[in-house]
């Protein structure tokens, strides 16, 4: 009885200390320093930086190679934290950063953070019917009017698949 | 001891040694599983406002216009955007954001806040940890391995696994293999 109290109370009280001992140091995956940001996934760097126009004007030659860019986070997913959309401050470029659910989590509160990611490019083209309601649900948010007729295209999205990330706070 | 009744202690105290994690991660299970539907970290409220038309002399003065609308303080701004001319954005805290036509002024705010408890659980269970919590949560998965096993052979007779136990066992694999049969059967 005294042999299991002890061995209980010890687990109780190793278990939350070990715990709290890896938990202040940060996962492999996302590592941390006050300078360097928060870094997701593998080190990146070797691939070249593209700027967000330069990419989206010119997709059709980026499209399956290896890219760097640099911008503002303007949107991560809700639910998963498995994408996270790179903007310009001024501007509609951008570019969807994916990941597989899971291998990366971005933190919803890094909207407004900056970015550093390196991925694949892909393009993700929507149907004409996901093109009006993805317009009509930002138009919404924006308290902007919408005529769905007006949209004759279908959308285009600009993807990394998603090899590292390193998000930096504005602060 | 014979082994029956070394089982039945191990199952006891190891029982009550997972009992909060079991807990934890079955209520994360029961939150993701229906991730489509709802959002199981965050809660989101979305509510209309009109701040008045936007200074468009610079981006300062469109966030600067915005945050008193609004009675943000600069503290509370993460960053901002005007991804269209007609668009302007301010990110706050937590993930939320003011979104709002520059001409108008009229837009959302969008208020984003952590789920109490079932938060914590979720990055436990999905281990957005990592690290060691990797090795915590393999062995707590062996330890119900053990739990499942020796909780079949802890009692004998019309009530063990050689009585009645067999049946209940078969019915239980019997749900997830009718599942998968019928997954690709349909595919």
């Amino acid at each position: 009885m005294r042999l299991a109290r002890t061995l209980a109370l010890s687990l109780a009280c190793a278990l939350p200390m070990a715990l709290a001992g890896c938990c202040a140091e940060p996962p492999p995956s996302e590592t941390s320093a006050a300078d360097e940001g928060t870094v997701y996934g593998e080190p990146i760097g070797d691939a070249p930086l593209v700027s967000l126009s330069e990419l989206n004007a010119n997709l059709a030659v980026y499209e399956g190679k290896r890219v760097r860019v640099e911008g503002m986070i303007t949107d991560v997913c809700a639910k998963r934290g498995c994408w996270m959309i790179i903007g310009a401050e001024e501007g509609a470029d951008s570019v969807r950063f994916k990941v597989t659910d899971g291998v990366m989590v971005f933190p919803l509160d890094a909207k407004g953070a900056r970015a550093e990611a390196e991925g694949t490019v892909q393009r993700i083209e929507h149907d004409l019917e996901t093109t009006r309601n993805v317009l009509a649900h930002e138009a919404e948010e924006a308290g902007e009017a919408f005529d769905p007729s007006t949209v004759t295209e279908p959308m285009v999205v600009v993807q990394l698949a998603g090899i590292g990330a390193v998000v930096r706070s504005n602060e | 001891m014979n082994w029956r009744r070394l089982f039945r202690v191990l199952h006891r105290d190891i029982g009550y040694l997972l009992f909060g994690l079991v807990i934890a991660y079955s209520v994360s299970g029961i939150a993701v599983n229906h991730v489509e539907g709802w959002n199981p970290n965050y809660s989101v409220t979305v509510s209309e406002v009109e701040v008045g038309a936007l200074p468009t002399t610079s981006l300062d003065a469109m966030e600067k216009h915005v945050a008193e609308a609004l009675e943000i303080g600069t503290d509370d701004i993460r960053g901002r955007q005007r991804p269209a001319a007609n668009r302007f954005i301010v990110f706050l805290p937590d993930g939320g954001e003011a979104k709002v036509a520059v001409d108008t002024g009229r837009g959302t705010v969008k208020r984003v806040t952590t789920r109490p408890g079932l938060f914590q659980v979720n990055v436990l269970h999905l281990n957005h940890l990592k690290g060691v919590w990797t090795w915590v949560a393999d062995v707590f998965a062996f330890l119900l391995i053990f739990l499942a096993s020796s909780g079949i052979v802890l009692l004998k007779g019309k009530t063990g696994f050689g009585g009645r136990g067999k049946w209940f066992v078969l019915a239980g694999l019997a749900t997830p293999v009718a599942f998968v049969i019928q997954y690709y059967a349909t595919r």
